[in-house]
């Protein structure tokens, strides 16, 4: 039996999720190595 | 309408499956209700582990012998969410309030030591007492009455399967990016004062704090689920 289609509603809806986690951990991953850096950096 | 009555040999049937499928769930949720309590202390979270993951067992159980219960994505985000509020609210509320109680000094001190020197450089020197870390008050005096305690409402509701908790719960998991973001950015803009002479920096913290990062996990489930499940 075919699988029932995704309709273009929800395709966007988990393309833009995709993209706005991809931004979030993206961000916090960039701190995380902002952080790892000062730290070879630094005496700490 | 009544072939389905017909095939489950009469309402009376479909009552009864009713009743022992909220019997089996009530049941189940105390075990998972009382771990999630002890998880939430932090300091006897070693006890509640098992408590839920008994309860959890429950739950399965009862959905394999048939029963209607909860899914099991929604018992374990909503339990995630309100085991994660607490932890934040105990923590937070301690140095908000109680700073001077041997406990704070022991376990933020102590922290403080390990991960974060904001809850140990100058400890309890500033007026308001507790965390000296530029911002670290503000956080606490934010994000506590708003964001967890809104959060553990959520979390109930939504296990409870009612509409406004799922609606809630996706309201203040935004609000959990937005805490992150901020709070992360000042954890870097201020990383000299945090984490000069801890034993573990940057590393160790990130470690440790990235379980409280989990909840945005829920939000593409959350955003994607159908929402016909849950009630008014």
């Amino acid at each position: 039996m075919k699988p029932p289609s995704i309709s273009e509603h929800d395709r966007r809806r988990k393309k833009a999720l995709i993209a706005l986690q991809l931004v979030c951990y993206g961000y916090l991953l960039m701190m995380f190595c902002i952080q790892l850096y000062m730290y070879s950096q630094r005496d700490w | 309408m009544s072939s389905n009555t017909l095939a489950l040999g009469g309402t009376g049937n479909l009552d009864e499956h009713h009743r022992q499928s909220r019997q089996a769930q009530w049941q189940a949720d105390k075990w998972m209700m009382s771990g999630a309590l002890l998880l939430g202390t932090a300091v006897f979270g070693i006890f509640g582990l098992p408590l839920f993951l008994r309860g959890l067992w429950l739950q399965i159980r009862a959905e394999r012998s048939g029963l209607t219960m909860r899914p099991v994505i929604v018992t374990l985000i909503g339990y995630l969410v309100a085991v994660d509020a607490a932890l934040n609210t105990i923590g937070w509320a301690l140095d908000l309030v109680a700073h001077h109680t041997l406990l704070a000094r022991v376990f933020l001190m102590a922290w403080g030591n390990m991960f974060d020197a904001g809850y140990f450089w100058h400890y309890n020197e500033l007026w308001i007492g507790g965390a000296t870390a530029p911002g670290e008050k503000s956080w606490e005096i934010a994000l506590l009455p708003i964001v967890f305690s809104m959060r553990i409402a959520a979390a109930i509701g939504f296990l409870q399967m009612k509409r406004w908790g799922h609606q809630w719960l996706i309201v203040t998991c935004w609000f959990g990016v937005v805490a992150w973001a901020g709070y992360i950015a000042n954890m870097t803009l201020y990383a000299d004062v945090r984490y000069t002479g801890v034993v573990f920096p940057v590393i160790g913290w990130w470690l440790y704090d990235i379980f409280y990062i989990t909840p945005f996990l829920a939000l593409p489930y959350l955003h994607s689920v159908n929402r016909e499940i849950f009630s008014d």
